[in-house]
């Protein structure tokens, strides 16, 4: 077994309590478990304190809102996927979460653990004893990244599934610390750099995420791996659509495991109200060029990557039009 | 007297589909492996390990580990004099390095301390210093001109190089119609055993005695390497294999771990616990090295095969190991499956400063099958007959002897190819399925046990004792391991069937060298034919026993005697009948518990003829022969392979547990899609860059195909009740299978395993591109 640092749990029962408890140094949530614990078996990061989560009931609630559902960060991946409402009005946020990991991680990884899920590298994602025969890396320990040895900014990438699924519905993540409450978009919640992905403060707590219904639109969630179960993205994109082939009325569209945070494609305006016909695939397929950006963050090629990021938005988007002509 | 009942059977346990003797213990927890033996009192061992890859060290200091409070022992490569492996001719491994390091992950040195703290802290107490030397990660680096030498006996840094020419070649190619010649590449894979690897030590100090638990498939290697690097009588060593939870191989030599928790057990006058990581049983490896593969064969119009040339380097990584069998094995199983006259073999084995290659599944065979049955199937195309003709062109007879001096007695090739061909549907899917799918089929054999042993001593290749006592318990001593493959079980079917008597009277104790007869271990597919040979030779003794006591009771001749397992009558005379018991009761007097031992001796000519070098390498009692037939989806968006349904047939001679055979099959069937789909080790300068089970993708349930298999029985004689190998035979078909449907569905063929979704998606695209310049021109 892998050794594991000495560190104290604490469970506190209130969201009060946590924040309060996760404002020291040295100091680090724990939720699920399912991404923290290897990691620290693997000696990164060498918390004095962490803070579990699991008591804390409030935030195991999903309640409707006027305009979509509110789920609290302790909240499950199997209770969000058992959801009759995230089953209704949130497909792309439901399949995304089916497609996490195995069948048991998902009985204790949460909401808010797998949206604020550290990146990951092969040059990272190993022992200490592999990054110290390596000489470490930008984003533990080091100086140099090892992905891209003339950059100045960790690569590793973000791994998420849940995040461009939600991105999609317009989420908007509270944020609490001992400072006090903050409301962002979930967009915001995320930047390009490895190594500190999250723009959250110490001691902040992902609380709950607000989703918003999208009505009329069809969606859905595809990811890249080489394995049905288990694996990690090598891409991923969620998608939402309106219209048909011969107009397409609106388009959103969200990746991950391509960049070192979940990115929205930017520039699908362009596309609406005209036929998605050849040209159009085409110019869908030149954004997600130009925007996504694996790197050798995997030794899956980054090429490969990217060119199938591409082939899975073009599928997808016929797809999901077929299917919303099909409803009509 | 107990009343007999008049329907009274013997058991007919051969053919019976009984499950797994040990499988209760393992489904319901109870089993202990070796990490869940009691470690109280135990200290904990950890290894230091290399993170150079090829370095002269200057300096190793653990004066200040040593001086660690709570720490018991710190040894390094001084404390060991003699070296280990499994080859008597390549023992260049010690179990703590000894002035070099030859991979990143060497063991340097070990620490046993009271608890896993200390042990970690004194780890980064030692001082290792080290002048670095080239480093090769690759075949063609290590073997080129003027390269460092990995081990300085080792010129040009190959273990072994090999010329066989049976027949002649040129000749052959000469004559043939259609002549071509592919190069094949297939990356490294490993066993990927559950169970990580473990080792509990016990060091006796007022009687200088030693018990080691571990993980082995082999605890008479154990016993054998112990004895030779801490230097002692083997008599005061005792070595026992707990449960274990699969070794494909992994698991038959002696692994450094196995000798440094006793070292460290020594050393520090007590008991070492060593549950190594699964980072730590990665690089312990010992699995199929990446192999390049160059292979000219010559076909006829009619598909005859007249000639074929294969050159195969194999990177072998830091230390000989099995490496010279490994590179052997390819060639000799180039023969014994199609009637080939002319074959030519060179083989390579260098090594490199990556881990340790060794002994896994289908040995030395899986990857030079793939490029066989690959190139077979596409000059087969190329001459326009079909895949499953060219093969009945150029079948062995039903008893054969190769060119190179294997022998066989029975040969179900043709019966495997028929089944396949109708099963699956064949002639109405090769070239005729939609678009993106396609079928494609393979064909592969293996041994039943190494015909010679490694080591070879002049004793018999298998020995069985069994106890019978005044309490009816039957009961089985064996040194065969049960790794998971289910040898104990097939040992209990087999002295139930000679016997005739219930299950419940027989039990197996196996693997404790203080208790159980010596065993050559489980590998190379050997335990069926060898232990199953003297097992029934054992159970026969006994049963003689058991009928003349019941002569003696019914005053009439032995052969007057009808045994019918749990009784004993006069022929044709229920009236007569006695239970079980009171035969035995009459056994027993004057004599007291009986005890037998059976043996099995594998007959001359089934041992290689001698007449080249290696010549023994691949000779065995029979040969199992697997057929099987792979349907794929290709997602032409992604490059992603969906194998739809696998069709396999298994030519195992008898299946003595059908269950087990089937089970076995499917394991072979996973392991093959597995390097035909996904599973290669990575490195990124010598480091394991996915030594997890996140990274290193062997396929999940989520991934298995819906697996139809025919077990095909024409009995061989040298088999107990006809029994051959089950499960490596086949393994080696589904790589090509696989791969020749791909090139069903795509047009592309694809010469490089694993074929992951990029590099067909790749090779796609290149077709691609090449068919629209065609079309411009």
């Amino acid at each position: 077994m892998e050794f594991l640092p000495d560190f104290d749990v604490k469970r506190p029962l209130t969201i009060v309590e946590a924040v309060a408890m996760a404002a020291m140094k040295n100091t680090c949530f724990l939720a699920g478990g399912t991404d923290l614990m290897p990691n620290l078996r693997r000696g990164v990061g060498n918390p004095k304190t962490l803070v579990d989560l699991s008591a804390i009931a409030e935030m195991t609630e999903i309640n409707e809102t006027d305009s979509g559902l509110c789920i609290g960060g302790g909240v499950t991946l199997q209770q969000l996927i058992a959801n009759p409402q995230i089953q209704r009005d949130f497909n792309v946020v439901m399949e995304a979460a089916e497609t996490i990991a195995g069948t048991t991680h998902r009985y204790t990884a949460t909401v808010g653990g797998n949206l604020c899920l550290d990146t990951r590298c092969q040059y990272y994602n190993q022992s200490e004893w592999w990054r110290s025969a390596n000489d470490y890396c930008l984003k533990h320990k080091g100086n140099i990244c090892h992905v891209a040895p003339k950059g100045n900014i960790c690569r590793a990438a973000f791994s998420g599934d849940l995040a461009p699924a939600m991105l999609i519905h317009e989420a908007q993540v509270e944020l609490i610390s001992t400072e006090g409450r903050r409301v962002v978009n979930l967009d915001d919640m995320y930047q390009e750099d490895g190594a500190n992905s999250l723009t959250l403060k110490q001691g902040e707590l992902l609380a709950s995420v607000t989703l918003s219904k999208l009505d009329g639109y069809q969606t859905a969630y595809k990811k890249m791996r080489v394995r049905g179960g288990v694996d990690f993205p090598l891409a991923g994109v969620a998608m939402a659509v309106r219209g048909s082939e011969d107009n397409l009325e609106d388009m959103r569209i969200a990746l991950t495991g391509t960049n070192s945070r979940p990115i929205r494609l930017e520039g699908t305006d362009a596309l609406k109200g005209k036929p998605l016909d050849e040209a159009g695939l085409k110019a869908l397929g030149k954004l997600v060029f130009a925007q996504v950006m694996p790197m050798r963050s995997t030794f899956t090629p980054a090429a490969y990557r990217r060119k199938v990021a591409i082939n899975m938005v073009r599928r997808l988007a016929l797809n999901l039009l077929c299917q919303a002509y099909s409803k009509r | 007297m107990t009343k007999l009942n008049s329907e009274l059977k013997p058991n007919k346990a051969v053919g019976d589909r009984l499950p797994l003797i040990d499988g209760i213990e393992k489904v319901s927890g109870k089993a202990d492996y070796t990490a869940d033996l009691d470690p109280r009192g135990a200290l904990v061992g950890l290894i230091l390990r290399s993170p150079y890859a090829h370095a002269d060290i200057t300096k190793l200091d653990i004066s200040e580990a040593l001086a660690l409070p709570g720490v018991a022992a710190v040894i390094t490569g001084d404390d060991c004099c003699a070296p280990f492996g499994i080859l008597p001719i390549s023992e260049n491994e010690f179990p703590l390095v000894k002035d070099k390091v030859r991979y990143r992950g060497d063991a340097v040195a070990a620490v046993a301390a009271v608890d896993m703290r200390t042990a970690k802290k004194a780890l980064d107490l030692i001082k290792l210093e080290v002048n670095e030397l080239p480093a090769y990660f690759t075949a063609e680096e290590a073997m080129a001109a003027n390269a460092t030498l990995i081990h300085d006996d080792r010129t040009g840094n190959f273990e072994r190089k090999i010329s066989d020419e049976f027949g002649n070649a040129e000749k052959g190619f000469a004559q043939a119609d259609l002549v071509r010649e592919e190069s094949y590449h297939c990356n490294e894979v490993t066993h990927a055993h559950m169970e990580p690897h473990a080792a509990l030590a016990e060091y006796d100090v007022e009687r200088d005695r030693l018990t080691l638990q571990s993980v082995t498939q082999v605890p008479y290697y154990v016993h054998l390497m112990l004895t030779q690097c801490m230097s002692m009588d083997s008599s005061k060593i005792r070595v026992i294999k707990p449960f274990v939870g699969g070794g494909f191989g992994a698991r038959t030599e002696t692994l450094n771990f196995e000798i440094i928790a006793c070292l460290l057990a020594r050393a520090a006058g007590a008991k070492v616990r060593m549950k190594l990581t699964r980072e730590e049983t990665f690089l312990t490896h010992r699995g199929r090295q990446e192999t390049t593969i160059k292979l000219k064969m010559g076909l006829s119009k009619a598909g005859k095969i007249l000639a074929c040339h294969a050159t195969v380097i194999q990177r072998g990584g830091a230390y000989g190991g099995y490496g010279t069998i490994t590179s052997l094995y390819s060639g000799a199983l180039l023969h014994a499956i199609y009637d080939i006259p002319n074959i030519k073999y060179d083989g390579f084995r260098v090594y490199s400063n990556t881990p340790a290659c060794g002994a896994m599944r289908g040995h030395g065979t899986v990857n030079i099958r793939f490029a066989f049955e690959s190139l077979l199937n596409s000059m087969a195309e190329d001459i326009g007959l079909d895949a499953f003709e060219v093969r009945r062109e150029n079948l062995l007879p039903d008893k054969f002897e190769t060119l190179n001096g294997l022998k066989a007695l029975s040969y179900g090739l043709p019966e495997c190819l028929d089944w396949v061909e109708k099963a699956s549907g064949w002639n109405k899917k090769y070239k005729k399925l939609p678009k993106n799918k396609g079928i494609g089929i393979g064909c592969s054999h293996f041994v039943s046990g190494a015909g010679k042993t490694v080591h070879w001593t002049g004793e018999p290749a298998a020995t069985i004792i069994i106890k019978l006592d005044f309490d009816g318990g039957i009961t089985v001593f064996t040194g065969a391991a049960d790794i998971g493959q289910g040898s104990s079980t097939i040992v209990t079917q087999l002295v139930a069937e000679v016997l005739g008597c219930d299950y419940g009277r027989i039990r197996v104790i196996a693997n404790d060298s203080a208790i159980t007869p010596k065993d050559n271990g489980s590998y190379s597919s050997r335990v069926t034919v060898m232990v199953g040979n003297a097992t029934v030779d054992a159970a026969n003794k006994l049963k003689d026993i058991l009928l003349e006591a019941a002569a003696g009771k019914f005053q009439c001749a032995v052969a007057d005697v009808e045994c019918l397992g749990e009784a004993y009558q006069m022929k044709d005379r229920p009236d007569t009948a006695l239970p079980f018991q009171n035969i035995l009761d009459v056994a027993l007097i004057g004599s007291g518990t009986i005890s037998v031992k059976g043996t099995y001796f594998v007959p001359r000519e089934y041992q290689g003829t001698g007449k080249h070098r290696g010549a023994a390498v691949g000779s065995s009692p029979g040969y199992s022969y697997g057929v099987s037939a792979a349907e794929v989806t290709v997602d032409e968006d992604t490059g992603m392979i969906t194998v739809d349904n696998i069709w396999v047939a298994h030519d195992c001679g008898r299946a003595i547990n059908p269950l087990s055979v089937e089970g076995q099959i499917q394991g072979g069937v996973w392991m093959g899609m597995a390097q035909a789909l996904s599973e290669e080790t990575r490195y990124h300068d010598g480091l394991h860059l996915n030594p997890n089970f996140i990274d290193y993708r062997f396929p999940t349930i989520v991934e298995s195909p819906h697996i139809e298999i025919k077990i095909i029985e024409p009995g061989d004689a040298n088999g107990p009740y006809g029994a051959k190998e089950a499960s490596e035979g086949a393994l080696s078909s589904i790589v090509a299978a696989i791969a020749s449907a791909v090139k069903d569905a795509t047009g592309v063929e694809i010469t490089e395993t694993p074929i992951t979704p990029d590099r067909l998606l790749d090779a796609m695209d290149k077709q691609a591109r090449k068919l629209h310049k065609q079309g411009k021109r």
